[in-house]
């Protein structure tokens, strides 16, 4: 494991616009973290373990029937901006 | 006005049921309570006293026609303010949520609301339940009410005050690292976390989704089981939900009980450990088969759930864009947009979460971090298959101490996560576990135990915790809380 890491990358990554106080801030933080976790890296495990569910147990989905959801109206219920029943958002592309 | 003084849900229903009591007086005596403590505590986010009044008349006219709905009918319960109640708030305790209409109940809140449940409001926590203390809300923390300078525990540390204080008979709380048993313990009340998949997430604002996990705080184990029992069973909204077969355990004398000799050593108090002694010695006593366990991988559980939680956060936290629903800050593009949102929406606790995991979910590191945090998952679970084949159940303490002062452990991130190292293990291996209250130290703050179960026993993981309440006889409450006139 390596512990260099350029917050700023992370943080465009995770779409967060970080000020100075939280580059400096965050940076210490993470490095503190990481360094704690690292004690992992010295483990011998077994490569064919690994636990998503932790009853090893595999997901269920529904049948594929309608069933009775959130009406347009309730789904647009939260929008910021909306348009003629439409999320509206500020253009991706020039 | 009703009495509160030792009132349960068990009790409260039996007084609905004989009418020695109404349920418009048992909710008016509950607001009372609230009224009284909320300046100082700080418990509720939401009263929704104009609603319970209502549903409480409901319940009043179901009881004059002898068709009372079942254990909860009438009984005033509030919700942690990150699941979903239809037509109010959910705000997560973030800026980010603030104006956030829910239009929908969460499955457990449509479980509630179908037993007659009286909804007090909805209760505070540290944002997006990262945290031990509540001191991440951004609508300002929950005081302690053994003692405000105190906190209470977190994430769901307002759930965990209104049931000590007396402002709801019981609550919800979530526990993804120990969010609903470290406040049961720092404000002396029962806090349940169930078998992971028993009790549906649909409505609960995700953080880490293999770890989350809906649970009742109550006064009694009894009680608990009444919520749980409520609030569990299959759902189709939820793809994580189980429909496997409860299975159950020895729930008397005759159980085996294991202590885990890593949660009794480095980093838990000599006090805490001393009640956590005192409690085997009267199991001993009683006849139990008692003893010393080891489960190794429980030391690196911090270092596993702070790679996995983070990962699954960094992934769940992706959907508070600006886009759909929340709070919008405006940029050039739909880019800047989001990432202006972000910053001024998120805390500082939940920024640190999002970029740990993405970092360890990013492209180079994934194997190292994430990949190799998930195979050490799968040891933990086996140690504990592996130490359940010989024992029935495993006491620890809650936590390393009793409750904290206020800003004891902001400074360091680390040292805060440290307070969930007792209830992280049972979070990595999906198993049910919960904190009872057992007595109070020299400075009159509550101290507790933890007990651990196999997967799917969770009712007899709750009687069996009654009959300890029993042998314990836990009697202490908090301070009584009246407005300043």
């Amino acid at each position: 494991m390596s512990k260099k890491f350029d917050i700023q990358e992370i943080a465009k990554l995770a779409s967060i616009e970080l000020n100075e106080n939280e580059v400096k801030s965050l940076t210490e933080d993470l490095g503190i973290i990481l360094e704690h976790v690292e004690t992992l890296s010295n483990l011998e495990l077994n490569d064919s373990d690994i636990t998503i569910h932790p009853l090893g147990i595999e997901l269920t989905l529904r049948e594929d029937e309608v069933e009775e959801g959130l009406s347009h109206e309730e789904s647009i219920s939260n929008a910021p901006e909306e348009s003629e029943g439409h999320f509206k958002v500020p253009p991706s592309m020039d | 006005m009703v009495d509160l003084k030792n009132m349960t849900i068990k009790n409260a229903h039996k007084g609905l049921r004989d009418k020695l009591f109404s349920a418009s007086e048992l909710t008016e005596s509950i607001f009372e309570v609230a009224a009284n403590s909320e300046s100082v505590l700080h418990a509720h986010l939401l009263l929704m006293h104009e609603e319970a009044v209502q549903g409480a008349k409901e319940t009043d006219q179901r009881i004059s026609k002898d068709n009372m709905l079942g254990a909860l009918d009438g009984i005033p319960i509030s919700i942690k303010d990150n699941m979903n109640l239809k037509g109010h708030g959910t705000t997560c305790s973030s800026k980010i949520l603030s104006n956030y209409i829910s239009p929908y109940d969460a499955t457990v809140v449509k479980r509630l609301r179908e037993s007659g449940t009286i909804f007090v409001g909805k209760t505070n926590l540290d944002e997006f339940a990262m945290g031990s203390s509540t001191e991440n809300s951004a609508y300002g923390p929950t005081r302690n009410p053994w003692n405000p300078d105190c906190v209470p525990g977190g994430s769901s540390g307002g759930s965990a005050a209104v049931v000590s204080v007396g402002s709801a008979l019981g609550s919800l709380g979530s526990d993804t690292g120990g969010s609903i048993r470290q406040p049961a313990s720092f404000c002396g009340v029962v806090g349940f976390k169930p078998t992971y998949g028993t009790v549906s997430r649909f409505g609960l604002i995700a953080f880490a989704s293999s770890l989350d996990q809906i649970g009742p705080f109550t006064k009694t184990a009894e009680d608990a089981k009444i919520i749980y029992e409520a609030i569990s069973g299959h759902d189709s909204k939820d793809a994580t939900s189980l429909k496997l077969k409860a299975k159950s355990l020895p729930e008397d004398s005759s159980a085996k009980v294991g202590i885990v000799k890593e949660l009794m050593g480095e980093g838990i108090s000599d006090d805490v450990k001393s009640e956590v002694e005192r409690i085997i010695k009267i199991l001993e006593m009683e006849g139990h088969q008692v003893s010393e366990v080891s489960l190794p991988m429980t030391k690196m559980a911090i270092s596993i759930y702070y790679l996995i939680a983070p990962a699954e956060c960094s992934a769940n936290l992706a959907r508070f864009d600006g886009v759909r629903f929340g709070l919008r800050r405006e940029g050039g593009n739909s880019y800047e947009m989001s990432e202006k949102t972000r910053a001024v929406g998120f805390g500082d606790e939940v920024k640190r979460r999002i970029l740990l995991g993405t970092y360890a979910l990013s492209a180079g590191y994934y194997d190292a971090y994430y990949g190799q945090a998930l195979k050490a998952r799968n040891q933990v679970v086996n140690e504990f298959r592996e130490v359940f084949s010989s024992v029935d159940y495993l006491i620890s303490p809650t936590t390393p101490s009793t409750a904290f002062k206020f800003g004891e452990k902001t400074s360091n991130p680390l040292e805060m996560y440290m307070s969930d190292s007792c209830t992280i293990p049972a979070n990595l291996a999906g198993l049910p576990a919960i904190s009872i209250p057992t007595g109070i130290n020299n400075d009159g703050m509550p101290y507790s135990i933890q007990i651990m179960s196999p997967e799917l026993t969770d009712s007899s993981l709750l009687n069996f915790s009654s009959y300890i309440e029993k042998l314990v006889d836990f009697q202490h409450a908090p301070m009584k809380w009246k407005k300043e006139p």
